[in-house]
């Protein structure tokens, strides 16, 4: 049991080091140098891990200074984020607004203003939850992530990423440097949709579809999932299994081709059955509104 | 009608609080001040051993463990009279019997060094036992006693079956009544244990003073019942402790007693013999000081095929918790709830309070009437419908208005029914929410289903009656004429950020004829007041309102005294006072001699320059009546039958609180009052996982309130108040807070019940129940 009096959300009830570097290299350094070190970009999530002492690392290296990782790039084919650009920094881009609606929506129902103001795209990646809003969109978009240590730099699919409930393949003495997202070619339809007790909550579930059509057949589908599974997921099985049908076929069948990909659990927020249950319908929700979406947004001069 | 009562003013504390100027307990700083932490029971039932101290004291702490602390046992709550009064709290406890009870506790000169002296602490545990998290389990035989012997009065008692407190009452003849009845309805409801989620975690700041007498800042709905409770506890004289009035960032119950962190902290300043500042941390707060009650009840009721209610029976089975605060008042105000909705020509109750090794329960806004009143509206609901009667039409038929006694708080503090708002109430609220069309549940179709319900009730204002009773009830004020005729407000009463004094000045302003500006609201203490029970059952503009009304009067009346000195009347009597906007000041004058005029700042100044001495009064007010405000919702909601998420479409809020001294705030109450209650019918719950720790362990990431994107914007809530005057109240007002909320969770339920036609037996009715009753896993 996690003893109650090691508990102090007033105080940070530990002593680290602090720094705020103003290069990546530096920061590599620092973080390869001292043992025990940690990132720390918007705090959000890993200041109430300090405080419940679920982490206790020696010294903090605080990424918000560093340039180059605060800027919203627009690349031959893909948009590039760097890890310290916060949410508010998402939502209010134009560049995330006209190439990446999907991350868009999910990024305006994460957490509240303020906490929007201070979280990053890459904490919530690195934090690893399950609920992290950000995933479900940005796997859906096929993003990669860049890892930079001194050693170099190494590129995988975000979908690599995730190890796990709050574990990711991220290495000692390796930053988070960059999402990479590829242009999605086609006309295409999106929606996010979450789930939570309230309007400031992480999701008991979330959806996020990316949807192409030709004619009334589904030419491509992206369904990506939060909260349902020891990671952030794609049911990939179900995409292909859908591609290629009608559009109301393929509502009918999303429902229980997503249930075997996905293996939700009880806990303090919801339980399995919920969760199973509410994944299938707002996948079904979610491709309704992709193809609103889809035929408005081929509708708009 | 009124000059002042009824209008709107800036609130005097608005600027302060806005500017974020406003020094509540936490901002309080004394110098030399030691910080404090306590060392908090990681086992739900346990019993220490040693308790090594040795290493945080060599780091400079000190340290007070539960050998130190005295030995009596105690209730936090004074309010039922002395022989009522169920005694099973320690300051610091060597068995802890809940996660998070208080064993020992350090003080430093930092806050971070107080934690770290705090984890230096070494506090061997003989024996852990496996905690009883349900009442029923706490009640079979066999079962370990939680507590075995516990004090009433000055008396020990034995505590048989983990039965803290019991209550029973029956009156009529029960069976010939059921005889008579053509439909009986028996269910059994559930209400599961809720956090207050009060803005502000509890604290204290405790100072002995050059002459060893102390000074204590806390949070409270009590100043002196708090300095009367550090006096029987430690044995100081009441003259030696001054408890001061410090803004409350909210109560709702939560401070309704005195906060053990109060008594730990006076604890902790007596032996350090330096100022001590102990303050709750959210998690502190939350998950580990206080919830509300959690209820088991069985109600039975029948009706006549005319539509005439015939009986009703509750048994109330309430999980209390490790200790009592004032669980047995409970189970008779349960029984005055339950008394007081509708005419029941015979009834049955009986009660029982249950220890269980979780945090203790307190008062949570409404004591017990959110809950009676849901399973009674439910039956009520139910029995209509089985006549194939209106609800609303049944309701008005059977319920206790006008004319009736009425009990509020319990049998011994009755009443009769002077102002009754609910017809009219009913009439405007169903009309604006369109009850007529809201359908039958069997006809409605398609994913998202809207349905109307509704839901009545009403608060006691105050506990007071004509005859003493079982619990106490008295207010008082000091309202003090300066020499340049401004006025002192000076009251030991507590407001806990609604407004109440805000409603005192109005109230002192209309007597006096004076505007509210010109009255300062003092921030005072249990040395400079005199004694106000607490600020609970809804009696702030009821009961202290009448006080500070009637402290204006006694100061009206040597106004007038020394006016008619001043203008050579031939008495008081022959003088009129009114409000005169030019001079932003009352002038008292005799009718018809237009020369014969004088200020009211002139009679303040002419007494001081000649001498007359001080123009003041105190007060102390015992309200004879604790007249029912009558509350009446109609929710209209919208259930999502694919995820069983419940959305709130319109609500319309009626309150009788007779004359509406500040309507905007009163309008607010009920906002609030409406978000409250939402939030216990659909929102989170304090659950226990089988150690006993609660499973809402990282505070409030783990559990939610709504927040007002979750709740009606203003266009989609009408507040309506009833054109009512009470006798006894001052200018007419009744009370409000509490009845604000009670009756939601029943218009909630009975309006999901009309929109899928399916009734809940247990509140929160969150989304997972919602979807699996309506996949039919019921
Ligand atoms: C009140 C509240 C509400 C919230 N609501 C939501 C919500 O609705 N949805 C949601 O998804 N989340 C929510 N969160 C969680 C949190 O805000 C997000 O996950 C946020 O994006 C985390 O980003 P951060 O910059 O604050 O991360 P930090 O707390 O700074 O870091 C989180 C973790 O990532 C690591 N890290 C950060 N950046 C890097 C990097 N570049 N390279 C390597 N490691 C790195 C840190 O070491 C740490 O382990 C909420 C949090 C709070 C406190």
């Amino acid at each position: 049991m996690l003893s109650i009096n090691l508990v102090n959300t007033y105080r940070i009830p530990q002593t680290f080091e602090y720094y705020r570097p103003e290069s990546l290299r530096e920061a590599l350094v620092l973080l390869s140098t001292i043992e025990g070190a940690k990132v720390v970009a918007g705090g959000t999530d890993l200041l109430v891990d300090l405080k419940f002492r679920r982490v206790t690392p020696r010294a903090l290296i605080d990424i918000t200074g560093i340039g180059e990782l605060r800027s919203i790039g627009v690349g031959d084919g893909y948009v590039e984020i760097g890890s310290a650009v916060t949410i508010q920094e998402l939502v209010e881009s134009e560049v995330v607004g006209r190439h990446l609606p999907l991350l868009a929506e999910a990024a305006e129902l994460l957490g509240s203003w303020q906490i929007r103001n201070l979280a990053t795209v890459g904490g919530n990646l690195c934090n690893a939850s399950p609920a992290a809003d950000t995933a479900p969109p940005l796997l859906a978009y096929d993003a990669e992530v860049e890892l930079v240590s001194l050693g170099g730099s190494r590129r995988i699919p975000l979908e690599r990423f995730f190890a796990g409930p709050k574990k990711t393949v991220l290495e000692r003495g390796e930053v988070l440097r960059s999402i990479r997202v590829p242009l999605y070619r086609r006309r295409a339809g999106w929606s996010f949709i979450k789930i939570a007790r309230t309007s400031f909550d992480l999701a008991k579930v979330s959806a996020a579809v990316l949807l192409s059509l030709e004619g009334d057949t589904v030419a491509d589908v992206r369904i990506a999932l939060g909260s349902v599974a020891p990671t952030p997921v794609r049911a990939r099985a179900a995409e292909e299994s859908l591609t290629g049908t009608g559009f109301e076929e393929a509502v009918a069948l999303a429902p229980e081709l997503v249930a075997r990909e996905i293996a939700p659990i009880d806990d303090v927020r919801s339980t399995a059955w919920y969760r199973l249950e509410v994944a299938k319908t707002i996948v079904k929700d979610a491709m309704r509104r992709a193809y609103e979406r889809f035929l408005r947004v081929g509708a708009a001069p | 009608m009124f000059d002042f009562v009824g209008k709107r003013f800036p609130r005097h504390d608005g600027f302060v609080k806005a500017a974020g100027l406003a020094e509540f307990t936490f901002d309080v700083e004394v110098p030399g001040m030691l910080y404090g932490r306590i060392f908090k029971s990681p086992y739900a039932f346990a019993r220490v051993g040693r308790i090594d101290t040795s290493l945080a004291e060599s780091m400079g702490a000190v340290v007070l463990t539960p050998d130190e602390v005295p030995d009596a046992l105690f209730n936090p709550r004074l309010l039922s009279l002395e022989e009522d009064t169920f005694k099973d709290w320690r300051v610091l406890t060597k068995t802890p019997r809940y996660v998070g009870e208080p064993i020992a506790v350090v003080a430093a000169p930092t806050e971070d060094a107080a934690q770290r002296a705090l984890e230096a602490l070494r506090v061997e545990f003989e024996e852990v036992y496996e905690p009883l998290l349900d009442p029923f389990e706490a009640m079979s035989p066999g079962a370990r006693p939680i507590h075995e012997r516990i004090v009433r009065g000055r008396r020990w008692v034995e505590v048989r079956n983990n039965v803290a407190a019991e209550y029973g009452y029956s009156e009529g003849d029960l069976e010939t009544e059921e005889r008579r009845s053509s439909v009986v309805v028996e269910r059994r409801f559930h209400a599961s244990r809720r956090y207050h989620a009060q803005l502000e975690p509890k604290g204290a700041v405790c100072k002995i003073e050059p002459d060893g007498s102390l000074t204590v800042w806390t949070t409270t709905q009590t100043i002196h019942n708090t300095k009367i409770l550090i006096s029987q506890v430690y044995g100081i004289p009441m003259n030696r402790i001054d408890v001061r009035k410090v803004p409350l960032g909210g109560g709702f119950g939560s401070s309704i007693h005195t906060n053990l962190v109060t008594l730990i902290a006076v604890g902790l300043c007596l032996k350090a013999g330096r100022p001590v500042k102990l303050v709750l941390t959210r998690e502190d707060d939350m998950v580990h000081d206080h919830v509300g009650f959690e209820f088991y009840m069985r109600v039975r009721a029948g009706a006549t095929r005319e539509g005439e209610i015939t009986f009703g029976e509750l048994e109330n089975t309430v999980d209390i918790g490790a200790h009592q605060v004032q669980a047995y008042p409970l189970l008779g105000a349960s029984l005055g709830w339950f008394v007081s909705l509708y005419k029941w020509r015979a009834l049955r109750y009986y009660g029982r309070a249950v220890y269980t090794n979780k945090v203790p329960s307190c008062a949570i806004r409404g004591y017990g009437a959110p809950e009676v009143t849901w399973a009674v509206e439910t039956v009520v609901d139910e029995i209509a419908e089985e006549l194939k009667v209106d609800p609303v039409e049944f309701r008005l038929r059977n319920y206790r208005g006008r004319g009736e006694i009425f009990w509020g708080q319990g049998p011994t503090v009755r009443s009769v029914i002077r102002s009754d708002g609910v017809p009219e109430l009913m009439a405007k609220c169903s009309e604006l929410i369109g009850w007529k069309t809201r359908g039958d549940p069997r006809s409605k179709s398609g994913r998202f289903r809207r349905g109307i319900g509704v839901g009545r009730g009403f608060h006691t204002s105050g506990a007071g009656g004509p005859l003493s009773g079982a619990v106490i009830d008295y207010s008082g004020a000091i309202v003090k004429l300066n020499e340049d005729g401004t006025v002192d407000y000076i009251t030991a009463l507590q407001d806990h950020g609604g407004g109440t004094l805000d409603a005192h000045a109005k109230i002192i302003a209309e007597e006096l004829k004076v505007p509210p500006s010109r009255i300062r609201i003092v921030w005072s203490g249990t040395s400079t007041t005199v004694y106000d029970v607490c600020t609970h059952a809804s009696r702030g503009v009821f009961v202290g309102g009448e006080a500070a009304r009637r402290a204006a009067a006694e100061v009206k009346r040597k106004v007038l005294e020394y006016a008619a000195r001043i203008l050579d009347a031939v008495s008081p009597e022959a003088l009129r006072i009114e409000y005169d906007r030019e001079l932003n000041d009352a002038v008292i004058f005799v009718e018809g001699a237009p020369e014969k005029r004088v200020s009211l700042s002139e009679v303040a100044r002419t007494a001081w320059q000649r001498n007359w001495g001080s123009i003041s009064a105190s007060v102390s007010y015992r309200a004879t009546v604790a007249p029912p405000s009558f509350t009446v919702y109609f929710v209209e909601v919208e259930v999502d039958t694919e995820t069983g998420i419940v959305r709130p479409v319109r609500v319309v809020a009626g309150a009788d609180v007779g004359t509406v001294v500040s309507p905007e705030l009163a309008a607010g109450q009920l906002h609030g009052g409406f978000s409250i209650g939402w939030s216990w019918a659909t929102g989170d719950e304090v659950a226990y996982l089988r150690d006993g720790v609660p499973a809402h362990r990282l505070s409030m990431t783990d559990y939610k309130i709504p927040t007002v994107l979750d709740l009606p914007d203003d266009e989609r809530f009408t507040v309506v108040f009833a054109s009512t005057y009470e006798p006894f109240g001052p200018f007419g007002a009744k009370g409000l807070g509490e009845s604000a909320s009670n009756p939601v969770i029943a218009a909630v339920a009975n309006a999901i019940y009309n929109a899928i036609g399916v009734r809940f037996y247990e509140i929160p009715m969150t989304p997972e129940k919602v979807l699996r009753a309506l996949r039919g896993g019921g």
